[in-house]
């Protein structure tokens, strides 16, 4: 056995010299662009304005993503304006709005909706004519509750039957909703 | 075979050996007669060994053998009534095979050929090949495609263009690919790593079934794959050949030639050989029989050299190689969360039909692969031989996802999203003894060092590793005695040092180390049947990625996390394998086995979804089952009619989780083949020309855990496939032997015309991991041109 162990050592050691003679690889960490935020700003037809967040700031994996309630008045016109931002590096919010405007034909915001909730219509266009949904509108109904789900579409076909179920999904969110 | 190992090792454990055994008087020579018209055995011949004045008369099967003979020069003759006086001088070593072949012409009575060759011992585990033209015809595709050939191997595809193999069931890190006796290392965890190995300098590929550590080293799990060169020649003279080849789905064009070459140098007794070699590879957009697939293209260009030193007391050879390819992913493949892959699922087919090109966009998976090697092997007087081989290896494999997530992608592919950079020594040094009181066997130990790292992406941490072992294996063989025996154990450590995830660090040092053993006999029942019981545990460290990932897997929206406590998997096969061969028109192969793995590594499916702001992925952690795989693997070949041969063969699995109490997930379902040759008769021997129409049925793949896949599994499938060739001889004497390599002058043309999947059939493969988004290709028309000269 002991025999074994002096071989062992010479061996580990030959070994060590061999990853020893690498190089140190220079690290270049691609910091790549993350969605950390989904603002909504709705806006009262002709009154004040209130925003609501998603938020994972911790990116995928440990915390799950934390939404606020969004609260609206019953039989009352809206607009909404969508904002997508990188809050991960604190201090740094950094907007993300802007790109997915200039990229506007090959990006989709869509919108559902449950619990008996009227769904936004989509307000703005891309540079083809074909809709965008940075921009949108709602009128809500009686009181009720259910939750809307807001999602960005990558390279949609916007001339499918339902572009909402092609592209990749870049952004997908829930908001639970109350109107009161 | 990879000897592997470590000079104090050889030279602490056999000092007393070598002295014992100075004069080796073991060796055994037997043979045949035959003439060669007919192929008929001769008998009553008599066959002496000038040397010691031994004689023997061959029986009605025209067989001699002589035991017991010394080895060295010896002097061979062989007399018949009819025939002139034969003589052949050859150096015996160990146990070698000679063939006479008398020629009764009544022009040239004289006229005899006489081989002689080493006789390569066979391997009591199962083990099975694929050379000549049987190889040559398979060419062009991917390694992983051209090794589904053989019986037990299924690949685990994504796409057309991404081919791993699976051998019973196991794959990625669980099957070691050797490489020109070098160990493969690149990222072969990962499932849509394909094998960088350019199969156009194979001249012989094997798989070896079960595990079998102590001769290969760890992650030799379910078998090893065995890619060989053609070896350097050893006679002066120069050759080469030109393999051109077609496909029509993708239109894909190869084009490869090899050109080798030896010279007597001034120097008495050393010659000096060479062979360069080169491949390159184009192809588009696959077809499936209703659309084409985007983004579906490949390039390839690879290149070897080889130079090596042969003098009487020892040869040297370096060999280096390059491999790069860039392949293209299926574009309507490319997802960003569940409900993307429920889109596509439900859709069934890829929003587009496409129309054909040659582009190549993202996805794509840009690698490199080099290899430098040095081997050096010296006979140690007359009791074996003492080889030495250092490698190195480094491997970069970049990914390119389909887009930035913003800002306008740069329109030349410079930046992938993952990049992994590994580079590999290793150090491999064997004595091999020869024939020493009916005991061949060889000692030997390996080191080998790693370091990878990623650059960009972060999926896995950076680590390097390190890692030695020291093996030793024993074969007792007594010809005639129908029993030989062979036993081997391997004692191997490991040591791991992860550093960076991304930007943080994890720091951690483990070491693993592992005792694996074998034990194989074979029983040989007179001429025609053989048995062969092998045993071979085998063991593999936790990979990096199952010991350390964390986040999304974009091609297969899931989230999987890796468990930092993982054990090694330890796996003993057991392998029974009956062959029978009546060496006229019939033989079969049953090869039935059971590799049970303690600690085996697999993905479990968690309760809770992880939410992430692209939304909910199913949750998958790496955990440690007990898992046991049983199976049977058979071929069978009979030639019914002179020119009509059926051949069939099946690969039957059953996997088991034993903790879960279910099936494993992602295992080859049932699959047989049958196949219609026929074999007419040519005009003159040069040429070979045969065609073959088979049929292979894969049955669906029923056993699965519930409620752990995106989709079930594909239904059952029956492809039809075509294939017929010939050779020709073009001038000079051009023999056709098993490697279609001509003998002597003359230069030979081999032609392969092909159809895979002739009635166009749209099906879908359980183990493509692209079977969600879209069928497999159709119809595929090739042609292969193969000329050697």
């Amino acid at each position: 056995m002991k025999k074994f162990k002096i071989i062992f050592a010479m061996l580990a050691l030959g070994a060590f010299l061999f990853t020893a003679c690498d190089k140190d690889d220079d690290h270049n960490q691609d910091e790549q662009e993350l969605i950390t935020t989904v603002k909504l700003t709705f806006t009262e037809v002709g009154g004040g304005s209130t925003t609501f967040t998603v938020k994972d700031l911790d990116g995928d994996g440990g915390n799950p993503p934390v939404a606020d309630e969004i609260k609206l008045k019953a039989n009352t016109a809206y607009t909404i304006g969508v904002a997508f931002l990188d809050e991960s590096k604190a201090g740094h919010a950094h907007d993300l709005t802007e790109e997915v405007k200039t990229e506007a034909d090959e990006h989709l915001v869509c919108f559902s909706t449950t619990g008996g909730l009227s769904a936004p219509v989509i307000g703005d266009q891309d540079g083809n004519g074909k809709p965008l949904g940075l921009e949108s509108a709602i009128t809500t109904g009686e009181a009720a509750t259910g939750n809307l789900k807001v999602s960005l579409k990558h390279l949609p076909n916007k001339s499918a039957t339902d572009p909402c179920a092609t592209g990749e999904t870049d952004v997908e969110v829930t908001f639970p909703v109350t109107v009161e | 075979m990879n000897r592997i190992n470590c000079v104090f090792v050889a030279l602490w454990g056999l000092l007393p050996l070598l002295a014992s055994a100075q004069k080796d008087c073991h060796a055994t020579l037997f043979g045949t007669v035959t003439e060669a018209e007919t192929g008929e055995p001769v008998p009553f011949a008599e066959v002496f060994v000038v040397q010691t004045g031994q004689g023997a008369v061959t029986d009605d099967k025209g067989r001699f053998a002589f035991t017991e003979l010394c080895e060295g020069p010896l002097t061979v003759t062989c007399d018949h009534l009819g025939c002139s006086h034969l003589s052949k001088e050859i150096y015996l070593v160990g146990e070698m095979r000679l063939a006479f072949s008398l020629e009764h012409s009544s022009t040239n009575l004289a006229e005899i050929t006489v081989h002689a060759k080493a006789l390569v011992l066979p391997s009591s585990q199962a083990e099975r090949s694929l050379s000549g033209s049987k190889l040559d015809a398979a060419k062009g595709q991917t390694m992983g495609d051209l090794l589904k050939n053989l019986p037990g191997v299924t690949t685990l595809n994504t796409g057309s263009g991404i081919a791993k193999p699976v051998i019973r069931g196991m794959h990625s890190n669980r099957v070691l690919m050797l490489n020109n006796g070098v160990r493969q290392e690149g990222q072969q965890w990962g499932t849509d790593h394909a094998p960088e190995i350019d199969p156009y300098i194979a001249d012989k590929v094997s798989v070896v079934y079960g595990a079998n550590s102590v001769r290969y080293g760890a992650d030799a799990m379910g078998g090893v794959v065995v890619v060989e060169p053609r070896a350097l020649r050893s006679e002066p003279g120069m050759g080469g050949e030109v393999n051109l080849a077609a496909f029509g789905n993708g239109r894909v064009g190869v084009a490869s030639a090899m050109l080798d070459g030896n010279s007597k140098l001034k120097t008495q007794h050393s010659n000096l050989a060479y062979r360069l070699q080169g491949t390159i590879k184009r192809g588009g957009d696959v077809r499936t029989p209703g659309y084409f697939l985007e983004n579906t293209g490949v390039k390839e260009i690879n290149y070897s050299a080889a130079i090596g030193l042969q003098r009487e007391r020892w040869t040297s050879e370096v060999f280096f190689s390059q491999f790069f390819t860039d392949i293209g992913i299926f574009r309507g493949a490319h997802i960003g969360n569940l409900t993307d892959l429920q889109n596509a699922i439900e859709r069934g087919r890829p929003l587009e039909d496409g129309a054909f090109s040659y582009d190549l966009n993202r996805p794509l998976q840009r690698v490199a692969h080099y290899l430098l090697k040095a081997k050096t092997t010296i006979k140690t007087g007359t009791s074996g031989k003492l080889s030495l081989q250092y490698a190195r290896q480094f491997n970069r494999r970049g990914e390119f996802d389909a887009h930035k997530r913003f800002g306008t992608l740069p329109t030349e592919l410079e930046e992938p999203q993952m990049l992994f950079e590994i580079t590999t020594h290793t150090l491999d040094m064997a004595w091999e003894h020869k024939s020493w009181r009916h005991f061949t066997g060889s000692i030997g130990g390996q080191v080998l060092a790693q370091r990878n790292t990623t650059d960009r992406g972060g999926l896995i941490p950076d680590f390097d590793s390190q890692t030695a072992g020291i093996f030793w294996i024993e074969r007792w063989r007594k010809h005639p005695f129908p029993v030989e025996l062979e036993a081997g154990a391997r004692y191997d450590v490991r040591r791991m040092n992860i550093g960076n995830r991304g930007n943080e660090p994890i720091d951690k040092q483990l070491d693993f180390n592992n005792l694996s053993g074998t034990f194989g006999s074979i029983l040989k029942i007179g001429d025609h049947f053989e048995t062969r019981l092998h045993l071979g545990s085998a063991w593999r460290s936790p990979g990096v990625n199952e010991l350390y990932s964390d986040g999304v897997h974009h091609g297969s929206a899931s989230y999987e996390k890796g468990r930092e406590d993982l054990i090694p998997e330890r796996a003993i096969t057991t392998n029974l394998t009956f062959d029978y061969d009546n060496q006229r028109d019939f033989s079969t192969n049953f090869s039935f086995y059971r590799n049970t793995v303690r600690d085996f590594i697999f993905l479990e499916p968690q309760a809770n979804p992880v939410l992430t702001i692209r939304g909910a992925f199913p949750s998958f952690a790496y955990q440690q089952t007990d898992a046991r795989l049983n199976g049977l693997d058979w071929t069978a070949e009979w030639k019914a009619l002179k020119m009509l041969a059926f051949s069939s063969s099946a690969s039957i699995l059953r996997a088991w989780n034993k903790k879960a109490d279910d099936w494993l997930v992602l295992m080859p379902a049932d699959r047989f083949r049958f196949g219609l040759s026929y074999l007419p008769k040519a005009k003159n021997d040069s040429q070979t020309p045969f065609a073959k129409l088979s049929m292979e049925h894969v049955l669906e793949q029923t056993r699965v855990p519930v409620g752990q896949d995106f989709a079930p599994p594909p239904g059952a499938f029956t492809l039809f496939n075509f294939e017929a060739g010939t050779s020709f001889a073009i001038g000079g004497n051009g023999q056709h032997n098993d490697t279609a390599r001509p003998v002597g002058p003359g230069q030979t043309l081999f032609l392969i015309l092909s159809v895979q999947n002739i009635f166009n059939t749209a099906y879908r493969d359980y183990l493509n991991r692209l079977r969600y988004f879209s069928d497999e290709a159709g119809r595929n028309v090739s042609v292969r041109l193969k000329y050697s000269f």
